[in-house]
């Protein structure tokens, strides 16, 4: 990872006397795909605009590759390419002509690179079309277009799966991992979509009523912390007294099975136990606790605040 | 700077490149070809050209202001309703640049349709009361004592610039109120109403009277010199001035302060 690409500092923003979003501080580094995760309402969409410079900011800071958004604003936004909600683009022109009007706004994008950026989100055969024609997911890819026309060091994109298919999803995941890691590409997602999220990202933030909650790793498999392992076993009562013999706890989970809460380790240890208990292990299956059980879990299903 | 034109350019793609301008133009050239073709059905062909180009210019020259202030109401206010705004200011250049840019786009559009309204009134009446018609005398050199293109050129001059003061108060109206309906209803109050009877109102022998806006937006009344009811073209000028820096420091402020959440 990186230096930060993209750095938080307390940002607070105000209207009137509500607070949107309290001190949220965050670091983003290169190549680093950041999933922003929150309920309705969290402050996801106001957070965002703060960072492109759409909405002042009350106090903190943003930083963008060392710039300060507020203060110098055009040196910041150089380096960002993004979607801010829906990817609205003018309807009365083509795609070509929408993005040749985004590539007028930053010196050096060659007609070259806008056509290669239009073969890259698939959009070839429609480019020449109206906007108005297009369906939510090419406009959606369209909109993924302008924002990598200028090779950007960090992407913006707020609920970039809204209205794709689940192939466009899919390359769309793919694309951003690519930019990510290949060239060091920060990319900063936002969205209510948990498991999507789990799929794409690094590392997630969540965010609840614009307070930052938790930020977390994305779990590969043989790494989740919070874990259950379930033990098929010939004999549920003896396993758990066996385990209970040494100070462990366990619980019967339907037909000759037990659970245990632990880590991989210590799932290994208690195999170990019951074997040498004589008890006939038949299978061992971990449960992992899914983004969105964790999610759920910290935001307490609450309603918007 | 020289990227600063490319703002320039994709302000006027937005504008030109759209099916209103066909219709506006449509509408203007249309309008054109009646009004001379009953007065030439009417005369058989008597008049001078050039009375028909200044009367019709009087009485037609109101929808070109229209037209622009339409089109300089929709620039800013269009971008805030489709949304597009968002898109727009997340390009490395500051708001302010932005804004000018458009304003210059929607200056451009007004100059563009009023040569378009004078190039159709010269071509048409030319065909028609010159080329056709038995036309010989040359009113208006003979009354104004100045010949016909510089009186022309004057006229149009002193109009543009009522327009350009019109177009302006239409691009802060959207700009502040991001509604392009409540900036066009006010271009066509001032046009239909204010142009009509702030005349009156100018002889009513109040001093603070001189100072309101809409007295002045008219300065064709000066074409013949440089004095009406007691005002000078100086005058009107200073006054329309101060307005515009006014106007324009009012726009410039709430767009760079503006949270944007379209």
């Amino acid at each position: 990872m990186g230096q930060p690409i993209v750095r938080l500092q307390d940002v607070t923003k105000k209207i009137g006397s509500r607070t949107i979003i309290d001190k949220l501080t965050l670091d983003v580094p290169s190549g680093e795909v950041f999933g922003f995760l929150g309920p309705n309402g969290a402050g996801k969409t106001t957070t965002i605009r703060m960072m492109v410079g759409l909405m002042s900011i009350t106090s903190g800071d943003i930083l963008i590759d060392g710039h300060s958004i507020s203060n110098q604003f055009e040196k910041a936004i150089r380096h960002v390419g993004a979607i801010v909600e829906n990817p609205e683009m003018y309807k009365y022109m083509t795609g070509y002509q929408n993005l040749i009007h985004f590539a007028r706004m930053i010196p050096g994008i060659t007609s070259h690179r806008v056509r290669e950026v239009v073969s890259l989100v698939g959009l070839d055969a429609r480019i020449h079309d109206k906007v108005r024609t297009y369906s939510l997911g090419m406009r959606q890819r369209l909109g993924v277009a302008q924002a990598i026309l200028h090779n950007p060091k960090l992407l913006i994109l707020d609920e970039p799966t809204n209205g794709l298919d689940p192939a466009g999803i899919r390359e769309l995941r793919d694309y951003l991992r690519k930019m990510a890691q290949q060239e060091g590409v920060a990319v900063f997602v936002s969205s209510h979509l948990l498991s999507e999220m789990e799929l794409m990202c690094d590392r997630v933030a969540i965010i609840q009523n614009g307070r930052l909650i938790d930020v977390r790793t994305v779990q590969s498999t043989d790494k989740a912390v919070i874990a259950r392992t379930l033990f098929e076993v010939d004999r549920p009562e003896a396993a758990l007294e066996a385990l209970a013999a040494s100070e462990l706890t366990g619980t019967i989970e339907g037909a000759g099975n037990i659970a245990v809460e632990g880590d991989k380790l210590f799932a290994a240890q208690v195999n170990e136990l019951l074997v040498r208990s004589g008890i006939k292990v038949f299978g061992i299956r971990a449960e992992i606790k899914s983004l969105e059980d964790q999610f759920l879990e910290m935001t307490g299903g609450e309603g918007i605040g | 700077m020289a990227d600063f034109m490319n703002l320039i350019r994709n302000e006027n793609m937005k504008m030109f490149r759209r099916p209103r301008l066909f219709v506006m133009l449509g509408i203007i050239v249309g309008l054109v070809i009646v009004f001379s073709g009953v007065w030439f059905s009417v005369d058989k062909g008597e008049s001078a050209m050039w009375e028909v180009v200044i009367t019709e210019t009087m009485f037609l020259y109101w929808i070109i202001t229209i037209f622009a202030a339409i089109a300089s109401a929709s620039t800013v206010a269009e971008e805030f309703s489709s949304g597009t705004i968002k898109m727009l200011l997340i390009r490395p250049w500051s708001r302010s640049k932005i804004l000018l840019s458009k304003y210059i786009s929607s200056l451009l559009f007004a100059l563009f349709f009023a040569v378009a309204f004078l190039a159709s009134l010269m071509l048409v009446n030319w065909i028609l009361f010159d080329l056709l018609g038995n036309g010989t005398v040359d009113r208006l050199s003979d009354v104004m004592g100045v010949s016909n293109i510089e009186y022309l050129f004057k006229y149009y001059g002193l109009l543009f610039l009522g327009t350009m003061m019109t177009v302006t108060i239409s691009f802060m109206l959207s700009t502040v109120f991001r509604s392009s309906i409540l900036a066009i209803a006010t271009a066509l109050f001032i046009e239909i109403v204010v142009n009509n009877f702030m005349q009156l109102l100018a002889f009513v022998k109040y001093k603070w009277i001189d100072y309101v806006l809409f007295v002045h937006l008219d300065l064709t009344k000066y074409v013949g010199g440089n004095e009406y009811n007691g005002m000078t073209l100086g005058f009107s000028l200073a006054v329309l001035g101060v307005y515009y820096v006014l106007f324009m420091v009012l726009t410039w402020y709430i767009f760079n302060k503006r949270d944007v959440a379209a």
